[in-house]
Formats: structure tokens, C-alpha cells, sequence
């Protein structure tokens, strides 16, 4: 591999201190994202700095009043096989479970994931329905932003020179019941062509509640806000799913990508929502 | 610069020196002259280099040397005992579950982490972990015999 330099702070505050003081410095996590960039000639780094040696920024808590917290370098197997995750929040296992394959769940961490910015990923978009909120830390003080406000694009975040994604907070599930479907358009372990997570919330056969998110076919998870507000109070009948998917096909906003075309790509979330709600109420 | 790292390799443990570009497979392959574990796609993708890192499949074309530290790696050449192979060596043998034997070390690693993490998988269980192994010659019936034969259904 092309050479680059390589640091190995210990903390959390050096990691940060060497991040601000060169600016051309990238983090490190689990390395499935980047080093498969720099490998292909895509990035070329002068300093890498490895996070895998700072201490306890991975594990997972539970907490029925503040909901789930996980430490950033928690891998993404480690999410999807976390008993508290799989009872409580079963959709976000499932969304990490669909995640390339094993071996990259071992490696790839959380934090990783939505700090890279890539569109064409799972767990993302599970986070967005769930309202999920991100710590980034500077070492000395720690902001926390909603996760739909940190990601911003292809590979584009609202990480700032010398920030680090340290943590991952997602809210209580309380009653929502959901679903993560993955579609890929080449193998199991592909990359999406399109993500819909779709969280609902029922009361004697009425939708109290829906979040709907579209991920993968545009350069961010988007909410279906329409379709959100179209579906409260309504009883979710085979009409209303066709409302609901044709208003999502209609909202999207879809780049062709190696994964398929825009048109392709409307099409299909048109389909995906209507089984992803399909599947959560059955 | 090199960078020092204390690690332990099929049960010894080693004190080395590698460089901060250097992934652990390229380490096992150049460095120790373990060429078991070989690069198919070199991005995480085929599972050719599969080795177990802490008991859990991991692809070594996409691991830093460096990261090996404080862990216990498990690579092919580490299966056997005493000259006897492994059991999961005896199955796929049994099963003929290889053509041109590429894809083979990487794939015993999967299996060897997929029964180290459930170790009576259904045929589906062991479906959807070796996804990620990919054989060209085909043998991936062969494979889940082998695997249902050690599952001990």
C-alpha cells in the first residue's frame, strides 16, 4: 500500500490535538472505508492518525429514560448482535446485519460508518428513522448534533478540523414497531441501491405516528416528511400505501450511481416503501 | 519508521517490527512467509485472507499490521495439532468442498469462526455468514455439507 505516516495516540484529547495541527491528518477507525480508498488511489494521505489504540470508546449502554448510547469505535457486529439492540431496537440490528459481510462487521466500526459520509450504506439511514444524535468531541468540549444535521452529502459531514465523532446517541424506541429493507442490485453483501427504514406507531388499527427514511439513492437519508404527516391518523390500507409509496417515489431526489440509474432508482423506492410499511404492520 | 508491536500468532507470541503501511496480510505473507492466507480482491470483498483476529473472522488485506497488537491472531497454518488437521480441514476434505483450492484457506478460517460462534449453525445461519466467501470454481454446496456435517445436523 502506498506509504503514508502513521500516529497512534492514546487518548481521545491527543487524537484531537493531532487532527487540529495538521489539517491534512485523517482518522483512522476500522479502516474498511478508507484503506479500500487509498488502495484504489482515491485518497492519497500524508498522515493517518489510528484510533484503535485509545481506550474506552466502544461499548454499549441502555438506558430507558436517555435511550441507547454507543462509543464510536464499537464495530458494527458488535451493534448488530447486542442483546440490548436486538431487543430493543431490532430494525437498527437488522440494518447493521445487512452491512457487507462478516468480516468487514468485525472491522468496521460505528463511528466509522457515519463519520466516512457514504450515501451507499445501511446503518445511516436506520439512524436517521430512529432520530439518532451524534457527540463530537474536540477532546476539551463535546457537541452533540442530530445525525440528519451531521451528514450532509456524498462524504460530506459537519465534522469540523479537529473534531471526532466519539459517540452515538439514539433515543428510546418507546411503541415504535419497524423495519429496515436493504435492496441491492448485485450480490447479498453488495452496497444498497436503496435503504427504507420505516418506523410506525399504531392504536387500534390508526397510525398514531410514521417516520419514513429513504437512504441510499441520493447523497443522504432523506425523510419523507409528506408522507410522514399524509399517513397520522389514517388507517394504513392498501390505498394508503400506494399514496405513501407514490409520494416517496415523487419526493426522491436520485443520482445514478454504479448501483443503478435515477429512474431506476425512483422506481424502486415507490415499491420498497409500500413492502417495507407492508411488512410492519403484518 | 517502524512501529513495534507485541502480538500472538497460532498461540506464540511474537514481538515484531512492521511498517504503519503494511496490512497484517501482507506482514503474514512477506514478512513470516505464511503464505496461506492470499489476496483475491485486496478490498475486503472475497475473503481469500480471511484469518481470525480475537476468535472473529476478519479480511487481513484491510487490517493494519500495527492493529495486530495485543491480539491473538489465527491463520491457517495455525489449525492443525501435532500433525493432525483440523476438523474442519477433515470435513471439507470428506465433502471434496474445493476445486482449485484459492478460495479454501479463507473460507476454513469463515467456518472455523462461524462454529466458534455458534457451533450447530442451520443451514441458513451458515448461508448468510460465509456470504462474504467468495468461490469461483462453485463449491459452495460442498461447503455447506461440510459445515452441516460439523454443525452435527
Amino acid at each position: 500500500m502506498r506509504r503514508f505516516e502513521l500516529a497512534e495516540p492514546q487518548t481521545l484529547e491527543e487524537a484531537c490535538a493531532l487532527l487540529n495541527d495538521d489539517g491534512d491528518a485523517k482518522a483512522l477507525a476500522g479502516g474498511t472505508a478508507l484503506l479500500t480508498l487509498i488502495k484504489h488511489g482515491i485518497f492519497i494521505p500524508k498522515t493517518l492518525v489510528n484510533l484503535k489504540k485509545i481506550g474506552g470508546m466502544s461499548g454499549i449502554d441502555y438506558d430507558r429514560q436517555r435511550g441507547l448510547r454507543i462509543g464510536a469505535l464499537t464495530s458494527i457486529y458488535d451493534v448488530e448482535s447486542s442483546p440490548l439492540v436486538c431487543q430493543y431496537y431490532p430494525w437498527l440490528a437488522e440494518a447493521c446485519h445487512l452491512v457487507a459481510n462478516i468480516r468487514i462487521r468485525n472491522m468496521a466500526t460505528i463511528g466509522g460508518n457515519l463519520a466516512h459520509g457514504d450515501y451507499q450504506s445501511d446503518p445511516p439511514t436506520a439512524l436517521v428513522a430512529l432520530d439518532a444524535s451524534v457527540d463530537l468531541t474536540r477532546g476539551t468540549g463535546t457537541r452533540q448534533i442530530k445525525l440528519s444535521e451531521f451528514l450532509l452529502g456524498s462524504y460530506e459531514t459537519a465534522l469540523q478540523p479537529g473534531e471526532l465523532l466519539s459517540a452515538l446517541v439514539v433515543p428510546p424506541p418507546d411503541s415504535w414497531r419497524g423495519t429496515y429493507i436493504k435492496f441491492t442490485t448485485g450480490s447479498s453483501e453488495e452496497r444498497p441501491c436503496a435503504g427504507i427504514a420505516a418506523l410506525l406507531r399504531m392504536e387500534q388499527g390508526i397510525c398514531r405516528d410514521l417516520r419514513l427514511v429513504v437512504g441510499a439513492v441520493s447523497p443522504r437519508p432523506v425523510r419523507m416528511h409528506h408522507a410522514e404527516e399524509f399517513a397520522r391518523g389514517k388507517e394504513i390500507s392498501e390505498a394508503v400505501l400506494q399514496t405513501i409509496g407514490a409520494e416517496a417515489s415523487r419526493v426522491v431526489d436520485p443520482i445514478d450511481d454504479l448501483r443503478g440509474s435515477a429512474s431506476y432508482k425512483r422506481q424502486l423506492v415507490g415499491v420498497l416503501v409500500r413492502r417495507a410499511l407492508a411488512a410492519v404492520i403484518h | 519508521m517502524k512501529i513495534n508491536i507485541s502480538t500472538t500468532l497460532n498461540d506464540r507470541t511474537l514481538e515484531v517490527s512492521v511498517y504503519p503501511n503494511q496490512t497484517l496480510l501482507e506482514f503474514l505473507r512477506d514478512d513470516l512467509c505464511l503464505k496461506g492466507s492470499v489476496e483475491g480482491c485486496g478490498v475486503g470483498v472475497c475473503g481469500s485472507c480471511t484469518v481470525l483476529v480475537d476468535n472473529r473472522p476478519v479480511s487481513s488485506c484491510l487490517m493494519l499490521a500495527t492493529d495486530a497488537a495485543g491480539k491473538r491472531i489465527t491463520t491457517i497454518e495455525g489449525l492443525g495439532r501435532n500433525g493432525a488437521l483440523d476438523p474442519v480441514q477433515e470435513a471439507f476434505l470428506k465433502h471434496q468442498a474445493f476445486q482449485c483450492g484459492y478460495c479454501t484457506p479463507g473460507m476454513i478460517m469463515a467456518v472455523k469462526g462461524l462454529l466458534l460462534n455458534n457451533p450447530h449453525p442451520t443451514e441458513s445461519q451458515a448461508r448468510d455468514y460465509l456470504s462474504g466467501n467468495l468461490c469461483r470454481c462453485g463449491t459452495y454446496v460442498e461447503v455447506l455439507a461440510a459445515v452441516q456435517e460439523l454443525a452435527g445436523r
